[in-house]
């Protein structure tokens, strides 16, 4: 479970995130949905701790992300914006490099690494350099990867970003799993069908701060419109960035 | 939630191992690298060794009295003097028609010489005065084509002498009156330190080489992972940043230090098979395990010099310019060692790079360098490599490090 309070963060003048507060439970499927430059981003970024907030919190299991980032990074699984993954390395050894670095090693790590290969379909090309990869391919290493340790908390930066129809049914039907399986997914995008399609809760960012959150439902209802797409645009303010 | 457990058992360092481990694998499959682990064996030695022999071939094959071919010199006036024309032929000179314009042809680089008897050179000679003769040549040619002018003079002044010393024997004096004082040298030198031109230039190439072997894989982990987009990835990672940095550094020094022996083992081998007969240096198993252990400091220097540029610069092309730069930033001074041969003390033996070339140096002349200015070349260089590791995992903890 990942909690948020107020977090606020600039680059010099630019207030990139403001005020920001949700929180995503287990067992259920988050959506960061804003236009391009919103603020989600860098949101994520210091929930998986790369980014330091300016001032507010955050915790995920527990963990504050600037006390404990060690243990909030165990607790994490991350796929970064435009992730990527080593040319030189088959996907089985990328995969295999952040499992130990996890602490994972030996026989149960590669059972694991077999069982992902089987979840997101990539038995195929496992053993391959993965130089010449496509996008689908790429992202497949990218997020197999991030779910090598089993993560409790799942964080998801524009996941289909680059990728076909086909990739992206795919990876959609990956993140219903891993909701099924109990973890707490949040993903951001500015594709409201996605979010509209996957999202048990829905956070709208615009500008940096939040424009609305709630479930679907709750979406619908708070903003009079009949179409989630309508309520997107009425809480956003504008039809700019999103598609 | 068993990952975590396990990875408090694997330990601190377990992260720093891995990501070290991975570079070095993924390092190893870059041709790049495999083409300079080759080269790094071979060009030092094609370069020492291929000078050398050039130059030995050429001097052989001009000043040799027996195999030598004869030097062709066009002489003007050359009925005036008959005797000091048969002097030149005994010396392997042979002289020839003159050019119409002798000062075009030298300039041309047709004629490297031409010889001028002036006039006056018979009345001066018989009435016992100093006779003239003019020697026509371009001093702005380097190297071995002065080998020409240097035979013609030889071969003038001893017959000068040749004719002095008749003359006063004629005169009943002791030609030796002229030699007031006799100079006896006594060469203390070793037979390896006479090879002062590889001795300058082999530090110059190996520290060279030291930084080049580190170059793409300082570039790659970290300008290189950045452009890439992995490393936003590696660092949501349990593992500290200064241990993936440090890894990097590590991984960075491990192919500078391979490189470094390998060029040595070219080196040694190279000097013990080239077929040139004027270097008498021996690199034995002993001096070069010791020259590798003694100098393996500077590695460090090198690793943490490349790893703090590449890691603030933005773009895989931006650290390929500024590193090939670097490369070259440490063995530039040592370009001095070629002409100067400056004698180790405390203060020249703490600089990094120029203290491991005069190790260098010393060890191959079989001069060895007191052991304590070998430990004062190697703390101050683990010292200064401390430092710039210190302020690359400075840089490394920015968040601008996502570019």
């Amino acid at each position: 479970m990942i909690e948020v309070q107020n977090l606020c963060k600039s680059f010099g003048e630019v207030k990139a995130v403001d005020k920001v507060s949700f929180t995503a439970e287990d067992g259920k499927i988050t959506g960061l949905l804003g236009p391009n430059g919103a603020g989600k981003s860098t949101t994520l970024r210091m929930l998986y701790t790369v980014f330091k907030p300016d001032s507010g919190t955050a915790t995920v299991d527990g963990f504050d992300i600037q006390r404990d980032a060690l243990k909030v990074k165990s607790s994490i699984g991350v796929l970064t914006h435009g992730a990527g993954i080593y040319e030189r390395l088959s996907a089985r050894e990328n995969i295999r490099y952040y499992g130990q670095l996890h602490g994972l090693s030996g026989k149960s790590l590669d059972v694991r690494i077999d069982e992902l290969a089987e979840l997101l379909d990539m038995q195929d090309f496992i053993e391959r350099r993965t130089k010449g990869f496509s996008q689908g391919q790429k992202t497949k290493v990218a997020l197999a990867r991030a779910l090598i340790h089993s993560p409790k908390n799942v964080l998801l930066d524009e996941p289909t970003n680059g990728l076909d129809i086909m990739a992206t049914r795919g990876l959609r039907e990956v993140i219903s799993r891993l909701k099924d399986a109990g973890h707490c997914v949040v993903f951001s995008s500015h594709i409201m069908q996605e979010v509209a399609a996957l999202c048990d809760e829905i956070v709208i960012i615009a500008k940096g701060a939040i424009a609305s959150k709630g479930s679907p439902e709750f979406l619908l209802q708070s903003t009079g419109k009949e179409s989630l797409e309508d309520a997107f645009v009425k809480a956003v303010g504008s039809e700019e960035g999103l598609i | 939630m068993m990952s975590q457990t396990i990875d408090k058992k694997a330990g601190k360092l377990h992260g720093l191992w891995v990501i070290f481990k991975k570079e070095v694998i993924d390092n190893l499959r870059d041709r790049r690298t495999l083409t300079t682990l080759g080269l790094s064996i071979i060009i030092s030695p094609l370069f020492i060794i291929g000078i050398q022999w050039f130059a030995e071939e050429k001097v052989k094959s001009e000043t040799d009295p027996v195999t030598a071919k004869a030097f062709e010199l066009p002489v003007i006036g050359a009925e005036l003097a008959p005797n000091l024309m048969d002097w030149l032929a005994q010396n392997n000179i042979t002289v020839v028609e003159p050019p119409s314009d002798p000062e075009a042809s030298i300039r041309s680089g047709d004629r490297r010489v031409v010889m001028v008897i002036e006039e006056s050179f018979v009345e001066r000679f018989n009435s016992s005065k100093p006779a003239a003769v003019k020697l026509i040549h371009d001093s702005s040619i380097s190297g071995l084509e002065k080998l020409g002018l240097r035979t013609v003079q030889r071969a003038l002044r001893s017959y000068s002498s040749q004719i002095g010393s008749k003359r006063l024997q004629v005169r009943g004096v002791d030609p030796n009156v002229l030699n007031v004082i006799q100079i006896n040298l006594s060469d203390v030198a070793t037979p390896e330190s006479k090879n002062t031109q590889i001795l300058g230039i082999f530090p110059y190439l190996t520290i060279m080489m030291i930084m080049f072997g580190g170059m793409y894989l300082a570039i790659d982990s970290t300008a290189g992972e950045r452009e890439k987009g992995s490393l936003e990835s590696l660092l949501t990672l349990p593992v500290e940043r200064s241990h993936i940095l440090l890894a990097k550094l590590l991984a960075t020094a491990f192919f500078s230090a391979l490189t470094f022996f390998l060029t040595l083992t070219g080196l040694a081998l190279a000097l013990k098979y080239a077929p040139v007969d004027s270097i008498d240096i021996a690199i034995t198993p002993q001096r070069l395990i010791y020259v590798f252990i003694a100098c393996s400091p500077f590695v460090f220097v090198g690793s943490s010099m490349l790893i703090l540029v590449a890691s603030f610069t933005k773009s895989y092309k931006e650290a390929q310019s500024y590193l090939g730069f670097i490369t070259m930033l440490p063995s530039m001074p040592l370009i001095f060692l070629a002409f100067l041969s400056p004698e180790p003390s405390t203060s020249n033996m703490w600089v990094p790079s120029f203290s491991q070339a005069l190790i260098m140096i010393e060890t191959l002349k079989g001069e060895p360098i007191a052991g304590s200015l070998v430990v004062l070349s190697a703390f101050c260089s683990i010292a200064i490599a401390i430092v710039l590791s210190f302020i690359a995992m400075k840089l490394y903890q920015r968040e601008r490090i996502l570019g």
